[in-house]
């Protein structure tokens, strides 16, 4: 009776027989996409497959653009521009914040009599007399 | 299992199994409620609402240029944001949006020395703070290393490093791309800004098996074995088809400094004429590792601990997988703790 229980039915036995066959699938391909004849498969299609987009992109866009209309390229192009002007806002508000800091500075110093040295004093006191 | 009750369950699991595939672009992540401190271009610098920022300084999270730094907040219960806030810190994370063509002429030194010092100094700003924490992930990880480089004498306190390719000569990637016969310029110069979706089928291919066949059986299995893994499954699958196009420039820097050339970990790297040395890393520094990690295995890593002039630099290496290890459901048992711990120590005023 324990013997029984103790035995794994058909369906456990075709599951673990399935997990096996998997992991030896994975293996292997692990092991294939390791090698150096894939690397190159897998380059060449990426290279292929970026042509071919280029391709059909640049033969969209001019069919587009013969019909007047703003392609993707035009919505590039505007785009970039934002983002130079953006990147130009992004400086101008450093530089506009590191005046600001300067002056907040300049402000939280001692006052400009105070810092005077001795002759500076000395000159004014004689200019005053 | 009884093969009839397995037979009976049959075609309700499969009708939810279609479910859970189908719902899967439904999935609630990154719910963790934050606001929007500065964006420039397409990067956004967030930072989370806490009522309890117990540490000085800061933690300001970076993720790679591929995938979407949800994976930091993945889900309600399983967030490391969450994780972090409740550990009473202060948490900000850069995002780098979703570029596209217009954003061809983006490139490493763009991300580093621009959107990131700039995230930084906002982080600073916003916290009051004038030390902060930078915590990388994979990409992210080796762009924080960079910055660190840059500026060993800038804000950053700790730098902690999440399963970051630093010397990735012998990995996979570095088989596949990093040879002459593939032309990154081809790709680079069609495209503009490479679409996340070829980006995802590499990283897929990199364990084709696993990707393509064992996640969907496993799921299948747990439905006919009465398990729920809608929640967490939907949330991990939603992110990992979430692939935003990498700026064609990053991505030819990226690939040839790294793959090709191998520059960083020989200190021949240079963003805008300076050369980032990582000897000049003098941040306290936190290296995680993955056992299993096919990405970013261990071995492109470890020679990090070689260069840095740190003095206080830790190594964890623990067992998972590139993005498991951090997001997986031990995650919040085993390695959060460990993080928040040594982030801790570091974090005082």
């Amino acid at each position: 009776m324990a013997s029984d229980r103790d035995t794994p039915s058909a369906a456990d036995q075709v599951a673990a027989l399935y997990e096996q066959l998997e992991q030896q699938a994975a293996q292997a391909s692990d092991h294939l996409v390791g090698t150096r004849g894939f690397a190159g498969l897998l380059g060449q299609m990426a290279e292929n497959t970026a042509a071919v987009t280029r391709l059909g992109n640049d033969a969209l866009d001019l069919v587009l653009r013969n019909l007047r209309l703003a392609g993707r390229r035009d919505v590039v192009r505007l785009s970039r521009q934002l983002a130079r002007t953006e990147d130009k806002l992004e400086r101008v508000l450093q530089e506009l914040e590191s005046v600001r800091d300067q002056l907040e500075a300049r402000n939280e110093s001692p006052p400009p009599r105070a810092r005077r040295s001795n002759g500076a004093a000395a000159r004014q006191t004689k200019s005053r007399e | 299992m009884n093969p009839l009750a397995n037979l009976t369950r049959l075609p309700r699991a499969a009708v939810e199994f279609a479910n859970i595939l189908l719902t899967t672009p439904d999935a609630a992540i990154a719910q963790t409620p934050r606001d929007v401190v500065w964006t420039h271009r397409g990067t956004t610098l967030y930072r989370y609402r806490s009522r309890r920022r117990e540490h000085a300084v800061p933690i300001l999270l970076v993720f790679a240029l591929i995938n979407r730094p949800a994976i930091f907040d993945l889900r309600p219960g399983n967030s490391f944001v969450e994780y972090l806030l409740a550990e009473g810190f202060d948490v900000f994370l850069v995002d780098w949006g979703v570029p596209d063509e217009e954003d061809a002429d983006m490139g490493l030194a763009e991300f580093v020395c621009d959107e990131l010092h700039w995230s930084i100094r906002e982080t600073l700003r916003t916290s009051g703070s004038e030390e902060l924490t930078l915590l990388g992930w994979c990409i992210g990880g080796t762009l924080c290393a960079m910055y660190c480089a840059l500026y060993p004498a800038g804000p950053v306190r700790n730098a902690v490093l999440l399963t970051t390719p630093i010397d990735p000569g012998n990995s996979l990637y570095s088989r596949w791309v990093g040879d002459d016969d593939f032309d990154v310029d081809v790709v680079a110069d069609s495209y503009q800004a490479i679409p996340g979706a070829g980006i995802d089928l590499a990283n897929k291919l990199m364990k084709p098996v696993n990707n393509y066949v064992t996640t969907y059986r496993r799921l299948f299995q747990g439905l006919l074995e009465g398990k729920d893994g809608r929640v967490a499954y939907q949330a991990m699958a939603k992110w990992v088809a979430d692939n935003p196009p990498f700026p064609g420039r990053a991505y030819r820097e990226w690939t040839t400094w790294m793959y090709k050339e191998n520059r960083l970990v020989s200190g021949r790297l240079t963003l805008r004429d300076r050369r980032v040395d990582l000897r000049a890393i003098e941040q306290n520094l936190l290296v995680v590792t993955a056992g299993a990690d096919h990405i970013a295995p261990p071995t492109g890593t470890l020679p990090l601990l070689d260069q840095v002039a740190s003095e206080d630099v830790t190594l964890m290496d623990r067992p998972g997988g590139h993005i498991g290890l951090m997001a997986g459901s031990k995650a919040k048992h085993e390695i959060w703790p460990e993080i928040a711990d040594w982030l801790r120590e570091r974090s005082g005023r």
